[in-house]
C-alpha cells in the first residue's frame, strides 16, 4: 500500500466523527426541515403537502414581520457595540500593568455565568423601580451637580495643561497628574456649592419600564434594547479574550518603529493595531452576527415579563410555532421560519464578508 | 377487544380472586411541585392494596419543567407514559391529535362542567382529577389594623374597591391588591358581566360589558385600590399577600400551599369573587386537570383502571383532607372536612363554591390556544403602564382578535 493512500485513509478517519454528526444532525435535519416547510404537520397526523402556503402565511403574519425586524435590528446593534467594546477592553487590559491577571478574570466573569442566571439577575435589575431605574433617577436628581463637575473639571484641566505648555513642550492633554488635580478641584467646588445650597436636587419618583413595555426606541422595541444591554454584558468578555490573543501576537517592534517615527498613541492604534487584528475582528464579527441572529434563550426566559411583540425574535418565533401554548404544533410554519432564519444568517455573513471586515490582514 | 377464550380466562381469574392483570406495569406521569406529594401519597397510603390486588405495578415519573412539551414530544416519539396529566389549557391539542383514549369508566359522580371541559367531539378523553377556581383571599389582620370591614360574599366590584381604597388610606405602606395584566385573573370580572370569550360564531367581540370590566380592573390602580404586582417586586397577586404588601389576593386554592410556606401564621380569610354591580352576577374561571390514557399504550386497560383508582371518592377524600387539591366529584362537596374552621378548610370551601358561580368558563380557548389571551393581556398592560388609553388599547385588541380568528 502506498504511503499516499494510507495518509488519505487516516485523513478520512480523522474527519469521520465530524462527518457522521454533520450528516445526522445537520444535513438530514435540514432536509427534513425543508420538507416540513412545504407541509401542514402537527407532530401526529401524517404531513400533508401544502406547497408554498406556509411561506405566504409567514409574510402575512404580523408577528413574523415584527420578529424579523426585531432580529435584524438586534443583530446590528449588538454586533457593532460588542465588537467595539471588546476591542476597547482588550486594549485596556493589554496595557494594564498592575494586577493584569485579576483584571482579566474580573472582566471575564460575566461570560462564565449561564445565560439563564444572568437573565434572571437582569430581570431583577430591570424592575420598574429597580437598580437601573435608581441609577437613572440619581443622575437626573443630581444633573446640575454632574454638569458643574464636568464643566469645572474640563476648564481646570485645560488651564493647567495650557499653563504647563508655556514652560515645557509635549505636555499631554490627558496628563495624569493634572487630571487628578482637576478632578479634586472640581469635586471640591461642587461639594461647596451643594453645601451652600446653590445646587437644587430634582426630586423624582421615576418608574421606567425597561422590559414590560410596548414602546419603541428608534427601530427596535425598548425591551430588546434592554436585552441588547444584557447580551453585550455577557458576550463582550469572550470576544475581548479573542482580541487579547490577537493583540499579543502583534510584534512590539512595529510599535517601537512607529513611535520613533513620531506616531502618537491613536495613530499607532489606527495604523498598526486595527489592521493587524483584522482576522480576529472578522471572526468576532461573524460569530457576533450568527449569535445575535439566533438569539433565543434570553427572550425565552423573559417570558411573560415582557409583551410578546416586544421580545419576539425569529428564533423565538420558530419555537412559538413548534410549541404554541395550549394549541397544536404548527411544524410547517416553524420549519419555514427556521429556513428563513438559516438563509438570512448565511446571507448576512456572506454580505459581511464581502463588504464588511475582510478575513485577511492588509 | 379481548377474544372469547381471553375473556373467559379474565373472568375466571377474577372469580378466583387472582389479579385481573397478570403483573402489568403502568407508567404514569404528571408535573412536579406539590403534585408529587399527592400522587405518591395516593399510591402508597390509599391505593397500594387495590393495585396489588389487580396485579398492577405503577411507575410514577413526575416531570419538572414544561409538562405539555414533555408529553407532546413523548407522544410523537412513542415514548410517552401510559397515563398522564392533561391540563384543560392544552388538552385540546392532545385530544384533537387522537393521542388520548376515550374514557370508558362510569363518570356520573363528577362535576358536569369539568367533564364538559374534557369532552372533545362528543367524547370524554380525560377523567378530571381536581380543579381550582378563583376567590378573594385576604389577610384579616390588615383589615383589623386599618379598621375596615372584611371583604364579604356580598361584595360587588365597587364595594370591594372601596374597602381596598380605605385600607390603603389607613395603612399607606399596604396596597389593597396586586393586579396582574392577565386574562387569567381579569377574565373573572369580564365573565361576570355576561360577556363571553367566543360568541356563537367563534368570534371575540369586545363589547360594552367587556369595556365596563376593563375600565374597572385597570382603574383599580388609579383609584388607590391596587398596585401592579411587578411594581411591588412580585410576579403574582399571592406573592403580595404573602409578603403583607397587599391586603387581598385573587387566586385559586393553590395559594394555600404557597402561604403555608411563605406566611404560615397569616390570619387568612376567603370569600367569593365580587359581583358585577350592574348584572349582580359572579364570574369565574375554572382550572382543571385530568388523567388521560395514552391511545398507543400497550396496557391501556390497566392504565384506565389506575386512572379510575386515582379518582375514586376515597382517593379524592384523602387528597382533600390533606388540603392538597379540590375534588372533582360532587359527592365530596359536603365532606365534613370542608365545614371545618381552619383557614385552608374555609378557602377550599369557598373555591369549591366558585364552581357554581353564574358565569363560569374553563381556562381554555379553542384551537387558538393560549395566544388568544395575548391581545387582552397586551391591552391591560399598556393601560396599566399608561402607554395607551383604553380606547386605543381595546381597538388594537379587537383588530388583533379579528385577524387571529379570521384564520
Amino acid at each position: 500500500m502506498s504511503r499516499g493512500s494510507s495518509e488519505e485513509r487516516s485523513g478520512w478517519l480523522f474527519v469521520l466523527p465530524f462527518t457522521i454528526s454533520m450528516t445526522l444532525f445537520f444535513v438530514y435535519a435540514i432536509i427534513r426541515t425543508a420538507f416540513y416547510s412545504f407541509t401542514d404537520y402537527d407532530l401526529f397526523k401524517a404531513p400533508s403537502f401544502v406547497g408554498l402556503s406556509n411561506y405566504t402565511a409567514l409574510i402575512s403574519d404580523e408577528l413574523f414581520l415584527i420578529a424579523l425586524r426585531n432580529t435584524i435590528g438586534f443583530s446590528l446593534i449588538v454586533t457593532t457595540v460588542q465588537t467595539v467594546l471588546a476591542l476597547a477592553l482588550a486594549v485596556l487590559v493589554n496595557h494594564a500593568i498592575r494586577a493584569r491577571g485579576l483584571i482579566r478574570t474580573v472582566f471575564y466573569l460575566p461570560s462564565i455565568m449561564s445565560s439563564a442566571a444572568v437573565t434572571l439577575i437582569f430581570l431583577w435589575l430591570f424592575q420598574r423601580d429597580g437598580f437601573l431605574t435608581a441609577i437613572v433617577s440619581v443622575v437626573l436628581a443630581y444633573r446640575r451637580h454632574i454638569l458643574l463637575f464636568f464643566a469645572v473639571f474640563a476648564a481646570l484641566q485645560g488651564a493647567l495643561v495650557l499653563n504647563a505648555r508655556r514652560s515645557y513642550e509635549g505636555v499631554s492633554i490627558f496628563d495624569p497628574f493634572f487630571l487628578l488635580v482637576a478632578a479634586f478641584g472640581a469635586l471640591a467646588l461642587v461639594v461647596t456649592c451643594a453645601l451652600a445650597g446653590l445646587l437644587p436636587v430634582f426630586e423624582n419618583d421615576l418608574l421606567i419600564s425597561w422590559l414590560n413595555t410596548q414602546r419603541q426606541f428608534l427601530f427596535m422595541p425598548v425591551t430588546l434594547w434592554s436585552v441588547a444591554l444584557m447580551n453585550v454584558f455577557t458576550t463582550v468578555p469572550t470576544l475581548m479574550l479573542l482580541f487579547l490573543a490577537g493583540l499579543q501576537s502583534i510584534p512590539s517592534a512595529l510599535y517601537d518603529a512607529a513611535e520613533i517615527d513620531g506616531a502618537n498613541a491613536f495613530q499607532r492604534f489606527r495604523h498598526i493595531t486595527v489592521p493587524a487584528l483584522r482576522p480576529v475582528t472578522f471572526a468576532v464579527v461573524t460569530m457576533g452576527v450568527i449569535g445575535t441572529l439566533q438569539m433565543f434563550d434570553q427572550v425565552a426566559i423573559l417570558g411573560d415579563a415582557a409583551p410578546l411583540a416586544s421580545r419576539a425574535t425569529l428564533a423565538y418565533y420558530v419555537y412559538e410555532n413548534a410549541f404554541p401554548a395550549g394549541a397544536s404544533s404548527r411544524i410547517g410554519m416553524a420549519s419555514s421560519a427556521a429556513l428563513v432564519l438559516g438563509i438570512l444568517t448565511i446571507a448576512v455573513v456572506y454580505v459581511q464578508k464581502s463588504v464588511g471586515v475582510k478575513e485577511s490582514a492588509e | 377487544m379481548l377474544s372469547h377464550p381471553a375473556r373467559a380466562l379474565a373472568a375466571a381469574t377474577m372469580l378466583l380472586g387472582l389479579p385481573a392483570f397478570a403483573e402489568e406495569t403502568v407508567r404514569i406521569s404528571g408535573w412536579g411541585g406539590s403534585e408529587v406529594a399527592i400522587v405518591n401519597g395516593l399510591l402508597t397510603n390509599v391505593l397500594a392494596e387495590k393495585l396489588a390486588k389487580e396485579g398492577i405495578t405503577v411507575e410514577y415519573e413526575p416531570v419538572d419543567g414544561d409538562f405539555s412539551q414533555f408529553i407532546l414530544n413523548g407522544l410523537s416519539a412513542g415514548t410517552a407514559p401510559d397515563l398522564f396529566y392533561v391540563d384543560v389549557f392544552w388538552a385540546r391539542s392532545i385530544f384533537s391529535a387522537g393521542q388520548a383514549a376515550p374514557v370508558t369508566q362510569d363518570v356520573s359522580g363528577f362535576a358536569a362542567n369539568l367533564l364538559q371541559a374534557f369532552t372533545y367531539d362528543g367524547k370524554l378523553f380525560a377523567v378530571p382529577k381536581d380543579f381550582n377556581a378563583l376567590a378573594v383571599h385576604f389577610n384579616k389582620d390588615i383589615f383589623d389594623d386599618a379598621g375596615v370591614a372584611y371583604p364579604s360574599d356580598d361584595d360587588t366590584w365597587t364595594t370591594l374597591q372601596a374597602k381596598l381604597v380605605a385600607v390603603h388610606k389607613a395603612l399607606p405602606e399596604v396596597d389593597g391588591l396586586c393586579v396582574v395584566p392577565e386574562y387569567a385573573r381579569f377574565g373573572a370580572f369580564a365573565l361576570s358581566t355576561g360577556w363571553s370569550p367566543l360568541d356563537s360564531q367563534g368570534k371575540t367581540v369586545i363589547d360594552e360589558r367587556f369595556r365596563r370590566a376593563f375600565d374597572f380592573y385597570t382603574g383599580l390602580v388609579e383609584s388607590g385600590a391596587a398596585v401592579m404586582a411587578a411594581d411591588a417586586g412580585q410576579s403574582w397577586t399571592g406573592g403580595c399577600l404573602a409578603s403583607e404588601r397587599a391586603a387581598i389576593a385573587i387566586e385559586g386554592a393553590w395559594i394555600i400551599s404557597a402561604l403555608r410556606d411563605g406566611a404560615p401564621n397569616m390570619n387568612l380569610g376567603t370569600v367569593r369573587m365580587p359581583k358585577d354591580p350592574k348584572s349582580g352576577k359572579r364570574g369565574n374561571i375554572v382550572f382543571t386537570v385530568g388523567w388521560s390514557v395514552n391511545a398507543a399504550s400497550k396496557v391501556s386497560k390497566a392504565a384506565a383502571k389506575v386512572a379510575e383508582f386515582l379518582t375514586t371518592e376515597e382517593a379524592q377524600q384523602w387528597v382533600l383532607e390533606q388540603g392538597l387539591a379540590l375534588p372533582s366529584r360532587t359527592a365530596l362537596a359536603d365532606n365534613p372536612w370542608l365545614r371545618g374552621g381552619q383557614p385552608e378548610q374555609m378557602a377550599s370551601r369557598v373555591v369549591l363554591e366558585g364552581l357554581a358561580d353564574d358565569h363560569v368558563s374553563p381556562y381554555f380557548f379553542g384551537d387558538v390556544g393560549g395566544s388568544w389571551m395575548q391581545p387582552i393581556n397586551a391591552a391591560l398592560n399598556s393601560v396599566f403602564l399608561g402607554e395607551a388609553d383604553a380606547d386605543a388599547a381595546l381597538a388594537s385588541a379587537q383588530s388583533a382578535f379579528d385577524r387571529m380568528l379570521a384564520k
